[in-house]
């Protein structure tokens, strides 16, 4: 393909992507939630009159910029770092695409950075209302990122079929609004808002933890009891919005779902399944523990309490985002790029000219078949699978000769639509040759040649 | 008449014939202490709340389990054909690993907090048999599966019995149903697992709770040392309760995510004429008495070293279990320090025999 590949072994590149996506996640969600927590508890002290929250607020202000001016953001470079090394071919399909829309959700970017650091710095030393206006905008800065970076990524999982009719035609771009305001826009934008204002809520509870329950008994009731009311939203919608946002997904990624309802057999087809389970098992226990820890104990809800829901918060955020990236499959974006990012037209003129053909960064000389099934196995299998790590296909495919190997890659490769692997796995591209030299490089490490015997050649020996 | 109207009638019903005011004002009296130890207390519920769950996956796993020649085909089609059956079964054995792990924290909780001096000696002893049965309890349910793994685990696990002078070969004939391990040995493990073994624990378990409510929750040393005005206290009803619940909440999510992330293998069907996989070993909860017996055994080689470390395995366990009546009150003093150093050698000894036995394995 046209970028080099970057092989992690191990722990495969996905996740790479995967810690750093989970994290940001936790943060950038936080920041939109966060966002709008902040202005609000700030007008209802300032109505109120209640000067206890508006010093709690001005301490929890300074923890909020910090976390997502500093871990936020940082951790967000590192995905346009993990995602342009991980994924060249679909960041450049996105950035081609969407290069307007992000060029927008930086500005905003700015906005929101600037108004945090106002916002902190500004407390007692200007007007009241001219500071709560401060927090407001950056209340709507931070959600309109969310609503931009919420079409890019819902786009990777339903483009469209007005997007699909003119991608590859180099007129793309043209459809912008289309690709942007997707099946699964609304619904996913209406689940994140949910969860940025839970996370909103959760965060102010470490923070709402940390007050003397003994001293400030007042204080302290109020503001857990008003922290927790922020899961609510998320408590009553999240079921529809979910069940929204299943209904608009192809019927061929719902079936993932299905599959792995009565089986746990290896494969991607039964991890989603359980993984989505986990996230609402987790989001039915964050809503019961806040309950019964902080809502009905709020004198006695204590750091520890609070790291729990965090704890918990950052299992649901790892599930949803591990299920999100899982239902794509096979694709990277939908129907349009296989998740090992080859383009789906194209697979035709790959199985007529070679895998390794089109690839522009690999050694293309008269190698081994080993070595030429090595640089097949990184492009190909490497976006999903390691040798020994995560998904390690000497595990998977133990047992197996090599006769047995090359029968299974050629399933994949004729990629009948019964097949079982045709739901979650891209197809095996390229010639009879390169068939013959990804099983002679997997068949090599599967079934080892015994001691003494010939060794293939590597290719750091060429 | 009012829905609030009509179910105060019928509580009002109830309460006659059953007298739940009573019990109410029972449950509003009690307290629990509050101090930077109280974490402790929250494991002997946990333990509870996975056993309940327990008896909830076990019924339903019931439903389509067959013992004897088709033990293992039965669970195959629970883990590969029943709708979520993968689940319960993956539950079901996750949440007996939990247990065992909620009992044994709970019972250092108890020994180091000296929660078993007087008057809390038959708590002590209880528990101590809830334990023991919760062993068996996970020693019968692991070969219900009659795969490769759980055959010759059982196998190796009932060597040792038969070790024990005399009586030991009949006691292990007795268990397996014959010479070797069979659908016949499958078919007594069932019937001690959901039989015998709930017959036992559930009357004894009441027995526990029962003491628990009587003697109330003991305190740390440091905390009795405090004058009673200074010693804080929190009500039972509701708010320990509420905690209570919010942690069993807390335990049924980490079963979740254990039971999804990892579900329970099934291996392959045994064949009682291959070779062993390599590799056999037991339950995690089994390994440090396993791995001391086989450690005594490459010091004292044969029958002799056998008896001994059977000798001296039990001996540990008929100490850990009279302790009560060495270290029996507060002003105990220096047995109460031997009691306290036992304890941490007890902790050492079966944290580094589990790693060595782990670590010799790999």
């Amino acid at each position: 393909m046209n970028y080099p590949f970057w092989d992690i072994p191990y722990l495969g590149s996905g996740w790479v992507i995967g810690i750093i996506a989970i994290f940001h996640v936790m943060i950038s969600q936080f920041a939109v939630g966060g966002g709008l927590y902040l202005p609000l508890a700030e007008r209802k002290a300032l109505r109120e009159g209640r000067a206890d929250w508006l010093k709690e607020l001005t301490g929890y202000s300074k923890f909020f910029l910090v976390l997502t001016g500093v871990f936020g953001t940082i951790s967000g470079v590192g995905i346009w770092f993990a995602i342009g090394l991980t994924h060249p071919e679909a960041t450049s399909t996105l950035i081609h695409n969407f290069v307007f829309g992000w060029a927008i959700e930086w500005v905003f970017f700015l906005i929101e950075l600037s108004t945090a650091v106002v916002y902190y710095y500004t407390w007692n030393k200007i007007d009241a209302k001219l500071h709560l206006t401060v927090g407001w905008v950056y209340a709507g800065a931070s959600v309109c990122t969310l609503i931009i970076i919420n079409g890019i990524l819902t786009f990777m999982l339903t483009p469209g079929d007005t997007w699909l009719a003119v991608a590859g035609t180099g007129r793309e771009a043209s459809k912008f609004w289309n690709a942007f305001f997707n099946p699964t826009y609304w619904p996913s934008l209406l689940l994140r808002t949910c969860v940025c204002a839970s996370l909103a809520g959760i965060w102010a509870l470490i923070s709402a933890s940390r007050i003397d329950g003994g001293k400030q008994p007042a204080l302290k009731i109020s503001l857990v009891k008003w922290s927790v009311r922020w899961l609510v939203p998320s408590f009553v919608a999240m079921p529809l919005l979910f069940a929204w946002y299943l209904y608009m997904v192809p019927a061929s990624q719902r079936a993932l779902l299905m599959l792995g309802i009565d089986t746990i057999g290896s494969g991607t087809f039964s991890t989603i399944t359980r993984i989505a389970l986990l996230i609402v098992m987790t989001s039915a226990t964050i809503i019961g523990v806040a309950y019964y820890l902080a809502y009905r104990n709020p004198i006695d809800f204590n750091p520890a309490h609070a790291v729990a829901i965090l704890l918990l918060a950052l299992i649901a955020t790892g599930a949803g985002e591990y299920s999100r990236e899982m239902l794509r499959k096979p694709y990277v974006i939908g129907r349009w790029m296989y998740s090992n990012g080859v383009r789906v037209p194209y697979a035709i003129k790959i199985d007529q000219e070679g895998y390794l053909a089109h690839s522009n960064w690999v050694w293309n000389g008269a190698g081994t078949g080993y070595s030429r099934g090595e640089a097949i196995f990184r492009g190909e299998c490497g976006s999903c699978h390691t040798l020994n790590g995560y998904r390690p296909l000497v595990t998977l495919l133990s047992g197996r000769d090599r006769a047995n190997i090359e029968s299974f890659i050629i399933m994949l490769h004729e990629y009948k639509p019964d097949s079982p692997y045709h739901h979650f796995m891209p197809p095996m591209v390229g010639t009879k040759q390169d068939v013959e030299d990804l099983t002679d490089f997997l068949n090599a490490h599967v079934n080892p040649p015994a001691a003494g015997g010939q060794k293939p050649v590597q290719t750091a020996e060429r | 008449m009012t829905t609030k109207m009509m179910a105060s009638s019928a509580y009002d019903w109830v309460d006659e014939r059953l007298g739940l005011s009573e019990l109410a004002a029972l449950a509003r009296k009690k307290t629990v202490p509050v101090h930077a130890q109280s974490f402790w207390y929250y494991w002997g519920g946990i333990t509870l709340f996975l056993f309940i769950l327990q008896c909830f996956t076990g019924v339903l796993l019931l439903v389509y389990y067959r013992p004897g020649v088709e033990a293992y085909e039965s669970v195959r089609q629970i883990t590969f054909v029943m709708h979520f059956g993968w689940l319960i079964r993956s539950a079901h054995a996750w949440a007996a690993n939990l247990m065992l792990f909620a009992i044994l924290v709970h019972m250092f909780s108890v020994f180091f907090m000296k929660a078993y001096r007087k008057p809390r000696e038959f708590g002590w002893l209880s528990g101590m048999a809830l334990l023991a049965i919760a062993a068996c309890f996970g020693f019968s349910g692991y070969l219900l599966p009659m795969d490769e793994l759980s055959y010759f685990a059982t196998k190796v696990g009932l060597q040792i019995p038969v070790a024990i002078p005399y009586i030991g070969p009949a006691i292990a004939n007795m268990l397996r149903g014959g010479p070797d391990v069979t659908e016949f040995t499958v078919q007594r493990f069932f019937a001690l697992h959901v039989v015998v073994l709930p017959a036992l624990f559930i009357p004894l378990l009441a027995f526990h709770l029962w003491l628990v409510q009587r003697h109330g929750n003991a305190v740390p040393e440091s905390e009795e040392a405090k004058p009673a005005s200074e010693r804080k206290s929190m009500p039972f009803m509701p708010n320990f309760l509420r905690k209570d619940v919010a942690m069993w909440i807390i335990s049924l999510n980490v079963l979740a995510l254990l039971a999804s992330v990892f579900p329970w293998a099934l291996g392959k069907q045994y064949d009682s004429l291959a070779p062993a996989p390599i590799g056999i070993h037991p339950e995690w909860y089994f390994m440090s008495p396993f791995e001391m017996l086989k450690l005594l055994g490459a010091v004292l080689p044969g029958e002799a070293g056998e008896i001994a470390g059977m000798l001296l395995f039990t001996l540990g366990i008929v100490l850990w279990i009279l302790i009560p009546f060495y270290d029996k009150t507060t002003e105990a003093g220096r047995r109460g320090r031997i009691a306290h150093y036992f304890g941490l050698l007890a902790v050492f000894a079966l944290l580094t025999t589990t790693v060595i036995g782990y670590w010799t394995i790999r």
